[in-house]
């Protein structure tokens, strides 16, 4: 997702002109004016097409002591909606409940920015999870290679989403799974009798949490552990964020690591 | 369970704060909504029954714990037997006191004896019963029943004091349930206090099965309580008389004292024994190397023509009652020897070899047909010499018991086949050496007996008799002379106080050279010797062990301080008739009988033990608290082991083996 120079229709800067530069690209009016050899640089045109897939089913809605994993998962689609327009690439926003029920497509518009902050701040979460279905979907619906960036809990089963995550991969998709998880629910410490409420149905469990804590710890790591050496498998970018985590350090980063990742391919 | 503060068990109720606790803990649940919800479901599929068990040992050990410390902060009484007791108070309680000589070892270090010790646990057992329970002792060396009004009166009662009996524990509980089936109560109980000394308690008797039916079979619920006693005792000496047979000779008369000595200290040491004949001290320094040793010791008796009596002391020890030996000794007697045989020749060596009387004591010999001896009681016989077919019916009944009162009797070979058998003795084949060759004697007892050496120190010349012919001794008996081939020349049984030989030979040139003099007349001499017990043994008794008639008796103490022969030791006179009364045998014994074993005898029957392991009853009250607070501290570690966090079993993603890790640890992992 970093800037290139390049030949777009998009302006960038002036530089001093070295020998061995292409001189179709001096800037010959400036020349006239004053008498020096200036080079008119370009924004880089990469056609990069980014989707944002929002999990927005009522587990999204799960709120710990640092606030709602939707919330925190709204903050960084939105930070990297606006990255990718800013860079002049196309966002897209996909939020994904029950059924798909908001799919924006991808544009470079910055006025479309406006339009994925308004469906942001309207989305809540609510219903039972369709995300397997709308990656399948998502993955015959765009026909040009472009980055998936999936924003879940991951609490689905991990097979289904490994198979979503594959015939992604088979379709060229650069795809980023960001999982996110709060504390509670990766250290599950209660000191007394609980009644877990199910947020995406009406079922609910009292239970001692001391008593099944290991159980429960042991079946969580073994899920997530599973999802990661899936995701290593199919080399798509994994990444655990616990929602206590910065945000913006976050990003950083994820973008630096990406540029890294960009610089070493060359 | 008896409490120094009793008050305390009001707390017991609080045994189940523990699981008020749970309960209220569960009911205080909170609502958490819940996103990962599968794994909580998984987590609680798999996991219920151990965590259940897990959490249902937890709330167990946390009430044991607290039970504890309850019964501990109540101060439970030591006594195990004072303290254990005290249920609901039963109908009858019924002690069965072991009076024995055993009981009168003094604990270690204490002037205390067991059977002190036992009425001073017993007394402190039955106070709390007084008035409310109908209590009887029963003692072991009397049987009787004997109501206690008090606790206090147990060490007044004449039925607990020191005796010099020994206990019979089968028949103590016969007595015991003979009582309990005349006294109809609901509900009894049955205290036993004894060192469990096996001799007493006799774990393999016939009696003890029968028992159990019976004591089980009754309509009352009968307990039984065994307060064993089992400190230890000082180190202890005790005496037995084993013979004391007197001897008249050229006129001197001595008395041959034969005594066992047992010590429970097996270092070397001289002994101050005493002998005291009729009021006259003499003391004699015996060396003792081992545990045990049987003295012998030669007493003239001087000018003393009559009977006499007299005692063998060791002095003072952890035990007072096993310290002397009595005995009596009768008037010069004459020893009659009854030869009974068809064969003429056979009667006229024998007699004459058994009727050579030293100047100044009596022989006398007769011989008798088998036919004749058929009807003769054999009262005034030593020594009875058999040669005949071996006898059956009512003349091996009047030989048995003649040898059971301590007669001796010979067997001698006819040489004709016998199929019949004596004290499971008989004979076998007969057979002849060949022609100028004899059996030669290979061995022989030489250190006492009838081949015994003489007491100058010589020999008899058994290797130099000649046996041509013999006929084979069958059987088991303990040989005292063998052939070079092994085969028997001379057996010995003992059979009550008196012992029966077999000969396989006879003193007739066509069978052998024994009927030489150096052989035959000392062997005799000898036999009448040992027969001659029998003039004496019935003047030596036993406490516990007096006959019907015996009892009967007008006895009138004599020497040793007792007045009831049948329970205490010493010289007692009837009429004419003087006897030794001596402690019961097999009270030197210090084989215990096991736990397993009473149990044994006694299965099918409510039993609890209980242990005095000394006198200080305080000691035991301390471990009392001591198993408290163990109990308490143990249930409390089991109860901080099992709240740990188990680990839990992942895959590494880079090796794929399985490692265990705190769950925190493998949280870091995946992260």
């Amino acid at each position: 997702m970093a800037p290139h120079r390049g030949s777009s229709v998009e302006f960038a800067e002036y530089r001093n002109y070295v020998p061995g530069d292409d001189l179709r690209r001096l800037d010959w009016r400036v020349f006239g004016r004053t008498d020096r050899f200036y080079m008119k640089e370009f924004e880089a045109d990469t056609n990069l097409r980014c989707y944002l897939v929002l999990d927005t089913s009522a587990s999204m809605g799960f709120t710990g002591q640092h606030g709602s994993r939707l919330d925190y998962a709204k903050k960084i689609a939105a930070s990297l909606a606006y990255l990718t327009i800013q860079q002049g690439d196309a966002a897209g926003l996909v939020c994904v409940g029950e059924k798909v029920n908001l799919d924006i497509p991808a544009k470079r518009n910055p006025a479309h920015l406006q339009l994925i902050y308004d469906t942001l701040e309207q989305v809540e979460a609510k219903g039972t999870t369709n995300l397997v279905q709308a990656l399948h979907d998502l993955a015959e619906k765009v026909r040009r290679r472009a980055l998936i960036i999936v924003l879940t809990d991951g609490f689905e089963d991990a097979e289904s989403l490994l198979n979503c995550f594959q015939h992604l991969r088979f379709q060229k998709h650069d795809l980023v799974m960001f999982q996110l998880l709060d504390r509670m629910e990766m250290e599950f410490r209660f000191d007394r009798p609980v009644r877990f409420n199910d947020l995406e149905s009406s079922f609910n469990l009292v239970t001692e949490p001391n008593s099944i804590r290991d159980e429960y710890l042991a079946q969580l790591h073994k899920h997530l552990a599973r999802l990661k050496q899936g995701c290593h498998q199919f080399n798509a970018d994994y990444r655990q964020v616990i929602l206590d985590e910065s945000y913006e350090k976050l990003l950083a980063d994820f973008l630096s690591e990406r540029a890294n990742a960009s610089a070493s391919r060359g | 369970m008896t409490f120094l503060q009793p008050e305390i068990l009001w707390a017991l109720p609080l045994v189940l704060l523990p699981v008020i606790i749970h309960l209220i803990n569960r009911l205080r649940h909170r609502p958490q909504p819940w996103a990962a919800m599968r794994f909580l479901v998984a987590a609680t599929q798999s996991s219920t029954s151990q965590a259940k068990l897990r959490q249902w040992l937890i709330l167990l050990f946390r009430v044991l714990a607290v039970l504890m410390l309850i019964l501990f902060l109540g101060r439970p009484l030591a006594g195990g037997w004072l303290g254990w007791s005290v249920n609901s108070a039963p109908d009858a309680i019924v002690i069965l006191l072991d009076r024995s000589v055993s009981m009168e070892g003094k604990l270690t270090g204490s002037t205390t004896t067991r059977r002190e010790q036992a009425l001073s646990s017993l007394m402190k057992a039955v106070e709390p019963f007084a008035g409310r329970s109908q209590i009887v002792v029963i003692d072991s060396a009397l049987r009787r029943p004997q109501p206690l009004a008090r606790a206090s009166d147990l060490r007044e009662l004449p039925a607990t004091t020191a005796t010099d009996t020994s206990s019979d524990f089968p028949g103590l509980f016969q007595a015991a349930l003979t009582w309990l089936e005349e006294n109809q109560t609901s509900t009894a109980e049955l205290w036993v206090a004894s060192d469990l000394q096996r001799t007493n308690w006799k774990p393999d008797d016939e009696r003890w099965q029968p028992l159990q039916a019976q004591l089980t079979a009754l309509q009352q619920r009968v307990r039984l309580r065994v307060l064993a006693i089992s400190a230890e005792s000082d180190q202890d000496t005790t005496v037995t008389l084993q013979d004391a047979l007197r001897t008249d000779r050229d006129d001197r008369a001595e008395l041959l004292l034969a005594v066992d000595i047992q010590r429970s200290n097996n270092q070397p040491t001289t002994l101050p024994v005493t002998v005291n004949l009729n009021g006259t001290p003499s003391q004699f320094e015996v060396a003792v190397e081992g545990g045990n040793l049987r003295w012998r010791q030669r007493v003239n008796l001087g000018a003393q023509r009559g009977s006499g009596w007299g005692y063998v002391e060791v002095p003072a020890d952890a035990n007072l009652h096993n310290n002397r030996a009595w005995f009596v000794y009768g008037p010069p007697a004459k020893l009659r020897t009854t030869v009974v045989t068809d064969d003429a020749r056979v009667g006229r060596w024998l007699a004459a070899a058994s009727s050579a009387a030293a100047p100044g004591t009596q022989r006398e010999a007769r011989v008798l047909s088998p036919a004749d001896a058929a009807g003769q009681t054999f009262d005034g016989d030593v020594l009875i010499l058999w040669q005949a077919a071996l006898p059956a019916a009512d003349v091996a009944t009047k030989l048995d018991a003649f040898v059971q009162s301590g007669g001796a009797l010979v067997f001698l070979p006819t040489g004709k086949a016998d199929a019949g058998q004596f004290a499971s003795q008989g004979w076998g084949a007969v057979e002849k050496a060949a022609e100028n060759q004899s059996y030669t004697v290979a061995r022989w007892e030489e250190k006492e007996g009838p081949l015994a050496k003489t007491e100058e120190g010589f020999s008899l010349p058994m290797n130099t008799a000649a046996i041509t012919q013999r006929q084979m001794i069958t059987g088991t008996a303990p040989a005292l002379a063998t052939f070079a081939d092994n085969g028997a020349l001379l057996t010995r049984q003992t059979l009550g106080r008196g012992q029966v030989y077999f000969l396989a030979s006879l003193p007739l040139r066509e069978w052998s050279t024994l009927g030489n003099g150096p052989v035959l007349v000392p062997v005799m001499q000898r036999l009448l010797q040992t027969g001659s017990r029998r003039l004496t043994q019935a003047s030596l008794m036993q406490c516990g062990d007096l006959s019907a008639v015996d009892q009967a008796l007008p006895w009138q103490p004599v020497e040793g301080g007792g007045t009831n022969p049948q329970i205490e030791s010493g010289i007692y006179r009837a009429g004419e008739r003087l006897a030794a009364l001596n402690r019961a045998s097999g009270e030197d014994s210090t084989e215990v009988a096991t736990r397993e074993e009473v149990n044994g005898a006694l299965s099918g029957i409510n039993l609890q033990w209980f242990e005095e392991t000394g006198q200080n009853s305080d000691r035991m009250q301390g471990e009392v608290w001591r198993l408290f607070v163990t109990a308490m501290l143990l249930f409390l570690l089991v109860e901080s082991f099992l709240v740990l966090p188990t680990k839990v079993t992942h895959t590494d993603n880079l090796t794929g083996k399985s490692v265990k890790r705190r769950p925190e640890e493998a949280a870091e992992v995946v992260s």
